[in-house]
């Protein structure tokens, strides 16, 4: 529903989260001061109680936010491990498969390279937009059926295609969990109790009995973290998007190689 | 809905935030005293003024558009006996629209190619693939097809939807339809001056003619006009063969082959991977060397040579429209950059010379007519042209074929082709030699395709029969055609 906040550039999603959650608070504070000021205004003590069940809310709200955080930045972490993975085992084929004899080798070592510089060039940006790519599936397949065309002759091609043979089914996991990877992220569920969270954090500040002004600056600094922190949630979600997400490092330096022997 | 225009608000002198000045305000005691400087609701007002256009600046940026990509299809078969020859047209479109995107796009839009694979599979996968991209990605045109098949199974639906079908691989004449432009060379510019080299002086005028084709559409075709033109010469071929496209007895082509060979030219339309079977056949039998046969392939690009060991395809012959190993300054720029782009071992070929400058030529159009409906864009092809690798490119608005300058080549150790021969100019396109097609004319800009004689091209050497029972009668006309 919001993926079209990561299509903004970094500092204008930063910005923009935090800026809604100050106007949000700065908005409540103008239209609940006058409801509180009917009902609960001089309650002695008010401002204490409502600090108390604002500090216990806040420590289930921090644990949440806090295990959220750190989940976002594992799954990120281990989707560019699968991806740095993917790249070293299309390196590894790449390097095995020129052992063969003339042409074979020539001819799977174009079809390698077309498919790492279709992931470059046309997956990545694809997977930028949430878009699982599909077409990287038809070079996988044209390098797959030119694999096992290969008859090897001689006890050291059947070592030599067996291994390609292994590394080729190594790179099809990489691959795949990189595919699967592109649509991952936090649930919706999640996300919603986190939005209920920052709601009723800031809600539990307007309920402060304290000047305009003085509610307005405090509550505000406290309502740019809030939005911070779940910007930064944000960014770290879905690996593959925004400008925040993992780069396709690896395939490029391999690829640089593969061009320039 | 307009804003309300805003109130002057008298400018104070300064503004003090201490609590002294706001004091009164802040507390809501005395709404009814408020100083004529800023009160609460415009110092809000201000604020909220200021921040606006960092919030909206951020959506309008960032935002994705509907219509920020334009989708082209291009539909090649990637996998199956054809992958080989058909990725590599495929490399050469997406190279030319990653030149256009580069310039910034068409119509302030960036193309997005969709490519999906067809695998070889021209009867039915063709027309599927095909009708995905019209009707689902709603492409205003594909590049696509390589078979004479696949394009005669896509085009009703482009006729249908009313877009263009861009067709970069040799055709056999035989058909024309506003929807479709081909890019090609037609019998007349690659068979018959391939023919006429071989019957001359430089040729050695063999006395025994076999002709080879893979089974299908073209290599029939192609063979009714050869036979044709070879009786207005008096002459004929001694045997003809056509091949599947997977898998088959070689044995008795190359017994064929093998009589005479010295005395013998094979003209070869074979496609795809069939090329590197024959030649590899002819080389296990000890007939590629001297005093061997002589070979013409005409759908035998560099591209085909890449699973070919040197010494197999040393010294044999190709005729097409262009050849990597052309010397002209736009051709070395362009092969340079390809191989910048895909690789220093990657060849550049025929049909993918055409794939590349159908691009351009087709978006040079589109930005000329300022739109992508197939009527404006087929109204301004007849008024651009590209300067292509291999010359320059402009469409014939009367067929939408291209003149095209046929080369001959010889194959070297390192997978090139040295070219011999090339014609004294650029040969226009002929869609319905008259020796082949009696009667049949096509001028797209008067009223399509007038119909000639019935023409069986199902047996060969055949004669123009007027009303041959199950005669196979040539390309079906367009709607607009009569």
């Amino acid at each position: 529903m919001f993926y079209w906040v990561y299509d903004l550039p970094t500092w204008q999603f930063g910005l923009l989260t935090t800026v809604s959650f100050v106007l949000l608070y700065w908005v409540g504070v103008i239209f609940v001061r006058p409801f509180l000021r009917l009902f609960v205004r001089s309650t002695p003590g008010l401002n204490d109680v409502v600090g108390y069940i604002l500090s216990c809310f806040c420590v289930f709200y921090g644990l949440l936010l806090g295990l959220i955080a750190v989940t976002a930045y594992q799954n990120s972490a281990q989707t560019e491990a699968t991806v740095t993975r993917e790249a070293a085992a299309l390196s590894a084929l790449y390097e095995d498969v020129g052992g063969y004899p003339q042409p074979h080798a020539q001819n799977l070592r174009w079809l390698l390279r077309d498919y790492t510089r279709h992931t470059i060039r046309y997956a990545w940006p694809l997977q930028r937009r949430g878009i699982t790519p599909v077409e990287g599936g038809i070079r996988v397949a044209a390098f797959e059926e030119a694999l096992h065309r290969f008859e090897p002759q001689t006890p050291g091609q059947q070592v030599l295609h067996a291994e390609s043979l292994r590394m080729f089914n190594n790179f099809l996991e990489h691959r795949r969990m990189r595919l699967l990877a592109v649509t991952t992220g936090i649930p919706p569920v999640m996300w919603f109790v986190v939005a209920i969270g920052a709601f009723i954090n800031l809600a539990m500040v307007w309920l402060f009995d304290m000047r305009f002004t003085a509610h307005l600056f405090l509550g505000g600094l406290l309502a740019a973290y809030l939005g911070a922190m779940i910007f930064l949630i944000a960014a770290m979600d879905n690996p593959f998007r925004g400008e925040v997400s993992i780069p396709p490092t690896a395939f490029e330096s391999l690829f640089a190689k593969m061009v320039d022997e | 809905m307009s804003a309300p225009a805003p109130q002057p608000v008298p400018r104070p002198d300064s503004i003090s935030l201490d609590s002294a000045s706001l004091g009164p305000t802040l507390s809501g005691s005395n709404r009814g005293d408020r100083p004529a400087s800023l009160n609460r609701r415009d110092w809000l007002c201000r604020a909220a003024r200021g921040m606006a256009p960092l919030l909206f600046s951020g959506c309008g940026l960032g935002l994705p558009k509907k219509s920020q990509y334009i989708k082209v299809g291009l539909l090649h078969s990637q996998t199956g006996p054809l992958g080989q020859s058909e990725s590599a047209l495929r490399d050469a479109e997406l190279f030319a629209l990653e030149e256009i995107n580069a310039r910034g796009g068409l119509l302030g839009r960036l193309i997005e190619p969709v490519a999906p694979d067809t695998r070889s599979r021209s009867e039915d996968l063709y027309p599927k693939r095909a009708r995905k991209l019209l009707v689902e990605d709603q492409v205003p045109v594909v590049f696509g097809g390589y078979s004479a098949a696949s394009r005669r199974a896509m085009l009703p639906l482009f006729e249908d939807q009313s877009r263009l079908l861009v067709f970069p691989a040799q055709t056999e004449g035989n058909a024309a339809s506003p929807n479709l432009i081909c890019g090609g060379a037609l019998p007349n510019q690659q068979v018959l001056p391939a023919l006429d080299w071989l019957l001359g002086s430089q040729g050695g005028n063999p006395s025994r003619l076999v002709f080879l084709g893979s089974d299908g559409l073209y290599s029939r075709t192609t063979h009714h006009i050869a036979t044709k033109y070879l009786a207005t010469r008096q002459r004929k071929f001694a045997a003809e063969f056509f091949i599947p496209l997977q898998g088959t007895d070689w044995a008795p082509v190359l017994d064929a082959v093998a009589e005479q060979s010295a005395q013998t030219a094979v003209l070869s339309t074979l496609a795809g991977n069939s090329n590197g079977e024959f030649y590899q056949q002819l080389r296990e039998r000890g007939l590629n060397r001297s005093g061997g046969p002589t070979v013409l392939g005409l759908r035998l690009g560099e591209d085909e040579l890449r699973l070919l060991p040197p010494d197999a395809i040393r010294g044999q012959l190709a005729g097409a429209t262009y050849f990597q190993s052309l010397a002209t300054p736009d051709n070395q720029r362009f092969v340079s950059r390809f191989k910048q782009e895909f690789g220093y071992d990657r060849v550049t070929s025929d049909a993918m010379e055409s794939a590349y400058s159908l691009v351009h030529l087709w978006a040079l159009a589109v930005a000329k007519a300022g739109a992508l409906n197939l009527d404006a864009v087929r109204q301004a092809l007849r008024d651009v042209s590209f300067a292509g690798p291999g010359g320059e490119w402009r469409i014939d608005p009367a067929t939408q074929h291209t003149t095209k300058t046929f080369h001959l080549g010889r194959a070297g150790g390192d997978r090139q082709f040295e070219i011999i021969h090339s014609s004294a100019g650029p040969i226009p396109p002929d869609v319905f030699p008259q020796f082949a097609f009696p009667g049949w004319k096509c001028d797209l800009t008067a009223g399509g395709v007038t119909r000639g004689e019935p023409v069986d091209l199902n047996v060969p050497g055949n004669t123009p029969a007027p009303s041959a029972a199950g005669a196979h009668t040539p390309a079906p006309p367009s709607p607009s055609a009569k």
